[in-house]
């Protein structure tokens, strides 16, 4: 759902941390008709130019806090991404992007559900890796964006 | 007295999603240009904070909805297994989610809540006491593919869904006496042949030629004998059986007559649909061509249903793929719907 507009097209920039360009950020909505419990959010499948940005390099920042590493987010059972609300993907990337036009890949994973699975026991002990396929909510492709970095 | 037309602000996802409307819109909508006052809503898509929305939003709400003279009918609640991510959520633990649930419902003002097929019914039980002291009933969804009454042969079987359902929710009220637990029965279970809009978005994203071969194939073969086909010919075509059976398609899970064995659960109904056209010759009037309304609401009039039917356009996620330009326009499709739900019900 929702596939070419899960990005907001003029989002894609930079990160800073003090004088060093540390990564980049892109906005996104979530891939679904409702919003989620927040510990639901199990990261992205990103990649760009190419190059495949694991969980691990990623950081997510909503609700109005700073950005969170997925291991964080999963203990925020009680917390909501609310359904409007945009949030932003952070990535690790030494030097950041150039300028110009990028191709990112992306596969949101939620691991939203309408009661109980086989793989219930499966998904807490091994967590779905985004991009794999399971885990990956309404949205069942990786999407592709082309987005010219802004700054 | 007599059938009610209502809507889901579901058909609006999309309108929502790109922020042209927001939920005193789509109220003001339903009352000024559907003349009708059935409101249904999605809790997480709707309802600011949830689970802990503030009083400043319940007033809110309750505010409009007074302004405007609606009903809200029923609130769509979910189960979410993995919340707690460390352990899966027990059935005592998905009971307290729903007892809440019910909590935000009665302060919204709402009649029912949908529970979805997979909820447990030890887990419905557990909240009865909940659901009667707040007079709010708990409708269990019948959703496609399961059946009215079990023993149907299934075009789709899925693996997970009990189809006794409809059974054990019977035999629950029975149990308990309790007058808070119903049904919630979604117009999909009635859908005979598949939507032209997802024959396109198959098309779009896997060999039109493969889609087409399906099509001929299943005129006259079951699910199984083009699978097996299909597997031949088009090796590795990346098809599951789910989306088969969105395309093969071929006559309802759930028969229509069934319907009049079940009228006094039913708590509200979903208006399932996915594309209104104009049907051929009549100008203004408008069809959905691949799920039946005329029998099951004919059903529905004649064993004296006085609940709501509640639009719920479902064809937006087929055009999301296709260019802004291409993406279709909820707001008339729902006007259309209503069209054809104020003919079939006769006022």
């Amino acid at each position: 759902m929702f596939d070419q507009y899960l990005i907001r097209k003029d989002s894609l920039e930079n990160v800073t941390k003090g004088e060093r360009i540390v990564g980049f950020k892109f906005a996104v909505r979530i891939a679904d008709y409702r919003g989620c419990f927040l510990s639901l959010h199990n990261g992205y499948y990103i990649t760009c130019d190419g190059v495949e940005y694991p969980v691990s390099k990623q950081k997510f920042e909503i609700n109005g806090k700073a950005p969170r590493s997925f291991e964080e987010i999963k203990t925020c059972v009680w917390e909501h991404w609310n359904y409007d609300d945009e949030g932003y993907v952070y990535v690790e990337q030494e030097g950041g992007l150039s300028s110009g036009t990028h191709v990112i890949g992306l596969q949101q994973s939620i691991l939203a559900q309408y009661g109980y699975m086989p793989w219930d026991e499966e998904w807490v002990k091994n967590p779905p890796v985004p991009g794999k396929g399971s885990g990956s909510g309404k949205t069942g492709t990786i999407c592709t964006f082309e987005l010219v970095l802004q700054k | 007295m007599g059938i009610k037309r209502g809507v889901s602000l579901y058909s609006y996802q999309q309108t929502q999603f790109f922020g042209k409307m927001n939920w005193k819109d789509m109220i003001r909508e339903v009352h000024d240009n559907l003349h009708t006052d059935g409101i249904e809503i999605i809790d997480e898509a709707i309802i600011k904070d949830y689970p802990f929305p503030s009083e400043q939003f319940y007033f809110d709400w309750n505010n409009e909805m007074a302004r405007y003279g609606m009903m809200a009918v029923t609130m769509d609640i979910y189960l979410d297994v993995h919340q707690f991510r460390y352990h899966v959520m027990t059935h005592a633990e998905a009971a307290e989610r729903l007892k809440n649930d019910i909590k935000i419902a009665a302060r919204m003002g709402f009649e029912n809540v949908r529970c979805l097929c997979l909820v447990p019914t030890e887990v419905i039980e557990m909240a009865i006491p909940t659901a009667e002291k707040y007079n709010v009933k708990i409708g269990k969804e019948i959703h496609f593919p399961l059946p009215i009454k079990p023993g149907q042969k299934q075009n789709v079987k899925d693996p997970i869904m009990d189809p006794r359902m409809v059974d054990q929710i019977i035999e629950l009220t029975q149990k308990t006496g309790t007058k808070h637990v119903g049904l919630v029965p979604d117009f999909g279970i009635f859908q005979h042949s598949p939507t032209d809009l997802a024959i396109d978005y198959f098309k779009r994203h896997y060999n039109p030629e493969m889609i087409d071969f399906i099509l001929e194939q299943g005129e006259d073969k079951n699910t199984d004998e083009v699978i097996k086909l299909l597997d031949e010919k088009y090796p590795g075509h990346g098809l599951n059986a789910m989306t088969l059976g969105a395309i093969l398609i071929k006559e309802s899970c759930a028969k229509p007559e069934d319907i009049k064995d079940i009228v006094p659960y039913i708590v509200s109904i979903h208006g399932k649909f996915y594309h209104m056209t104009e049907v051929a010759g009549m100008p203004g009037q408008y069809e959905d061509k691949a799920i039946d309304y005329a029998t099951p609401i004919k059903y529905l009039k004649e064993c004296g249903f006085n609940g709501y039917i509640n639009s719920e356009f479902e064809g937006q996620r087929y055009c999301q793929d296709a260019g802004e330009d291409k993406l279709i326009n909820e707001i008339e499709q729902v006007r259309r719907h209503h069209e054809m739900l104020s003919r079939l019900i006769g006022k």
